[in-house]
């Protein structure tokens, strides 16, 4: 089993399996095509994507990655704002072609959906629940486990990289 | 930092904070003004009318396999002004790294260690600590005639006796040396 590890905003590195992992795209890629959606992104609350599926190859995930987790984050500063205990569940933007709905799985972790205006907003929210359950169910079995970076890190890989850099930022 | 084994990737996280105006921004800009498309993404900006980060900056670098691995560098700024204090605290999440941005001008000096404060204080609400956790100084904005001693500001803000260096972000001297500086502790850190 490979591991696929991500630190949590507590600072505790997570481990995915392979297995699990292959598991996450699949559920991402059955909600994209049951939703006709253009993109499915799970994403850890920092901003960066697990895992997605995509359609076609038009959004650069990373950036849209960043910028859901941001949003993410004024949201829930505005329930503090408005006294509400918990954060808010969902949010939606309707744009004029596209609709983007973005939720929480678990405390630490987003599902980001983009899909087309034409597609019921009651559909996208009965649906996305039963994915983030099925989410939520691989996110426990993930928390037992722990790695250690170091194991990935070796000492020829940074000598490797600092030339890497050196390459590019055109430092004497 | 984030492993994906599977697309082979390891990314890490590196937060410019600092005060207001001291040049996190023009960091960036320059960074990616100068590399290469083939290794970095776009610059995705949240400013205000008048160009301050209003929610941050940032900027993917990504570079080719090594040794099996495709490293990644995501670098954010934080907004700098004192009423953005909760977006500071939410890019600083999961930070691998941080370079402090000082200003050399002496009429900036308390914002330089008010915001150090603010980042410290920040830190320990992650239960992280700034001696114990990978950070650089800039000293920005050498070029200006009124700039303080290097020695003063030291003396002042680096009493943790991290790496630091002198830069001009505006012409873009130092930015890179910051910035590869920082990825080393980095590596030094894994
Ligand atoms: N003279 C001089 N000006 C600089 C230098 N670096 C940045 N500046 C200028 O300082 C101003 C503020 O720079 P920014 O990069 O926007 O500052 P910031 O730290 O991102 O500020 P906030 O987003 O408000 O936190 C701009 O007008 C820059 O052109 C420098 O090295 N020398
Ligand atoms: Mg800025």
């Amino acid at each position: 089993m490979i591991p696929q590890q991500a630190r949590s905003s507590n600072g505790k590195r997570m481990v995915f399996s392979e297995t699990m992992y292959h598991n996450i795209i699949k559920i991402l890629a059955d909600l994209r095509s049951r939703l006709q959606a253009q993109l499915t992104i799970f994403a850890d609350m920092n901003g960066y994507p697990i895992a997605y599926d995509q359609d076609v190859e038009d959004v650069d995930i990373i950036a849209m990655t960043a910028l859901a987790a941001g949003t993410f984050a004024a949201t829930a500063e505005m329930a503090k704002l408005v006294k509400e205990k918990e954060r808010f569940r969902f949010i939606y933007h309707e744009g004029v072609n596209r609709n983007i709905y973005m939720c929480n799985v678990s405390k630490e972790y987003i599902m980001i959906i983009l899909f087309d205006k034409s597609v019921a907003m009651g559909m996208v929210r009965i649906l996305t629940h039963n994915t983030v359950e099925k989410l939520e169910k691989i996110l426990e079995e993930l928390a037992r486990e722990h790695a250690k970076a170091s194991q990935f890190l070796d000492v020829e890989f940074k000598s490797l990289l600092g030339k890497e850099l050196d390459k590019y930022f055109g430092i004497k | 930092m984030y492993i994906d084994q599977l697309r082979q990737e390891i990314q890490f996280k590196i937060v410019y904070y600092g005060p207001g105006l001291g040049g996190k921004t023009t960091n960036l800009e320059y960074i990616y003004s100068q590399l290469d498309p083939s290794v970095r993404g776009e610059l995705v900006s949240l400013k205000t009318k008048d160009e301050r980060t209003l929610y941050f900056d940032f900027l993917q670098l990504k570079f080719g396999r090594i040794n099996n691995k495709r490293p990644r560098f995501h670098l954010y700024t934080i907004p700098g002004q004192k009423h953005y204090g909760f977006s500071r605290e939410i890019i600083l999440r999961g930070a691998d790294a941080v370079v402090f941005v000082a200003d050399s001008q002496p009429a900036r000096m308390k914002e330089n260690l008010d915001t150090l404060a603010d980042l410290e204080k920040k830190m320990i609400a992650q239960k992280q600590s700034l001696d114990k956790f990978p950070w650089v100084i800039q000293y920005n904005k050498r070029d200006l005639v009124n700039s303080m001693s290097i020695e003063s500001m030291q003396a002042s803000l680096n009493f943790l006796n991290v790496p630091w260096h002198q830069a001009v972000a505006l012409n873009g001297k130092g930015v890179f040396e910051t910035l590869r500086s920082v990825i080393d502790l980095i590596m030094v850190n894994a």
